[in-house]
């Protein structure tokens, strides 16, 4: 109603959303049914209608058709929402777009999610790059530079987060890789958020609500040890299996 | 160019009001032509603390609405010349705002040529707080010396940064001001209370002035006279500091240290 920009019926903004992958390696309804039955168990609403992406890079051998309708309200019954297609020929994808489907091979979805086993070799120096996906190694590093406020939160996907401005009490910040935080730590700080048991969390000024890495989590209800509480830390995961724990060690910056 | 200065805080009763009329006063005072809206649609103080009451015909949800014009609404202060204040309605409630309401208002004052238009937030961090810091240029935070009323002000600092206009449009973002309300150096120096250092280092924001904790206050609310008009007041004193620091000029921080009573201020008691 403001005058020089009528209101429009419909206005377009760009959005990224968070979609579930999944690879498949039968594309026929039935059998893909019965096995997510085992997997799920009980537990019918372990989805909640998130989006899914179809992977069909794990088909050993394409079929000629496949039954999109059958697959689509398979996925819906548990709570899956099929939006999009991927790895699979031009012929079945046309097939799919008239189901409703998009085809989702953009250089966006480009993540290491071709391997079937979320937990990644961990290596020191330079994450593995995945062959097929050369994106994934620039996806690394996200900056922020103004403080994460209480009740904001941010996700480095795939990558290290850098807070230029600290973080405060009831932030949260999460990275796939590790956090470096140049100013007070203070809220939730989570690295590794896919199982990188190599990532770290790094402060100027350690005084974190909990830390954890690769699910292994601290908290500080007895306070934080005096010769890190306000320092220089670094937060690392160590030992193995059930030993894994979360060594927090000053950081002598000079 | 009009400026939108939003006075916010998250918590309640920590003196965002108070706040909005004496710093607006003050503008005034220094001869900008502002205006000072009450964005607390339903639990309207505003006109009270500036003292016209009773000269509220028509409102902001009035004016949202086309019920009225807002040179009708306006209503010209009794003590400056250059300010005019935009009263909240008491009987609606906040979901009588809209967006659309908002920024056609503001554009109109930027119209008539006001210099500042100063926009005073309800507390919390629903509806009515999120519109009046929308189209803010600069915020002026405000904050009491404990760690509740810090949490929150970090919480709406936040919402600054993602809900307002200029973060929405990828502008340049809203410049922050803290201002430390309530401020007792007495207590602060027997360790009761947070001392300034303290909330600046927690919220890492420019301090824009400190206002001690005074009687004052309360006898100006209930005159309704803005603070900033009791002369000779440390906190006429320290509201004015804050105009000008806001304006740009350089004022060391005062009444943030506590002197202890010396032997004669003892023995005869001092004011």
């Amino acid at each position: 109603m403001t005058a020089g920009s009528p209101s429009r019926m419909i206005e377009f903004r760009n959005a990224s959303i968070g979609a579930t992958v999944a690879v498949l390696r039968d594309a026929r309804p039935a059998p893909l049914a019965d096995e997510l039955h085992k997997m799920l168990g009980g537990m019918a609403d372990f989805f909640n209608g998130e989006p899914a992406i179809l992977d069909f890079s794990g088909l050993s051998a394409e079929p000629d058709r496949i039954d999109w309708s059958g697959l689509i309200s398979m996925f819906r019954r548990f709570r899956l929402q099929p939006i999009g297609v991927r790895n699979l020929s031009a012929e079945l994808v046309a097939a799919a777009r008239q189901a409703g489907l998009a085809q989702l091979d953009g250089a966006e979805l480009a993540a290491p999610t071709a391997s079937p086993t979320r937990t990644a070799p961990a290596r020191v120096d330079a994450p593995p790059p995945p062959p097929p996906a050369p994106v994934a190694v620039q996806a690394g590093t996200m900056f922020v530079d103004r403080p994460v406020r209480s009740g904001q939160q941010v996700y480095a996907k795939g990558g290290d987060l850098v807070l230029l401005a600290g973080m405060s009490n009831g932030a949260e910040v999460i990275a796939d890789g590790s956090i470096h935080c140049y100013g007070p730590l203070r809220g939730r700080a989570l690295a590794g958020a896919q199982g990188n048991t190599a990532a770290r969390i790094i402060t100027s000024n350690f005084g974190p609500e909990i830390v954890s890495i690769a699910g292994i989590y601290k908290t500080f209800e007895q306070g934080i040890a005096q010769n890190v509480a306000g320092r220089p830390a670094v937060v690392r995961l160590s030992g193995a299996g059930r030993e894994q724990k979360l060594d927090i060690e000053a950081l002598q910056l000079d | 160019m009009t400026r939108v200065v939003v006075v916010t805080s998250g918590k309640g009763g920590v003196g965002k009001t108070t706040t909005s009329a004496a710093f607006a006063s003050g503008l005034a005072l220094r001869g900008y032509k502002t205006a000072v809206i009450d964005f607390d649609v339903g639990l309207r103080n505003l006109d009270l603390i500036m003292g016209c009451e009773r000269r509220v015909v028509y409102d902001f949800v009035n004016v949202i609405n086309g019920e009225a014009k807002l040179n009708q609404a306006l209503i010209k202060d009794k003590n400056c010349e250059n300010l005019f204040v935009l009263p909240a309605s008491q009987t609606r409630d906040k979901d009588a705002l809209t967006e659309e309401g908002v920024e056609i208002v503001i554009k109109e004052l930027e119209h008539m040529g006001f210099d500042y238009v100063v926009c005073d937030s309800p507390a919390g961090i629903e509806r009515g707080a999120v519109l009046a810091l929308t189209f803010a240029d600069e915020a002026i935070v405000t904050t009491n010396p404990e760690v509740s009323s810090v949490r929150d002000s970090d919480r709406i600092l936040g919402i600054l940064q993602s809900k307002s206009r200029r973060a929405a449009e990828g502008r340049e973002p809203v410049k922050e001001h803290l201002l430390i309300t309530r401020y007792s150096p007495k207590r602060v120096d027997e360790g009761e209370m947070l001392s300034y250092k303290d909330v600046q280092e927690l919220l890492r924001v420019q301090l824009i002035g400190v206002i001690p904790e005074s009687e004052s206050v309360l006898h100006a609310s209930n005159q309704g006279t803005p603070a900033i008009h009791l002369k000779g007041t440390d906190v006429s004193e320290a509201y004015s500091d804050v105009v000008a620091r806001f304006l740009g000029e350089d004022r060391p921080l005062r009444f943030v240290d506590y002197e202890k009573p010396g032997l004669i201020k003892r023995l005869f008691g001092g004011k």
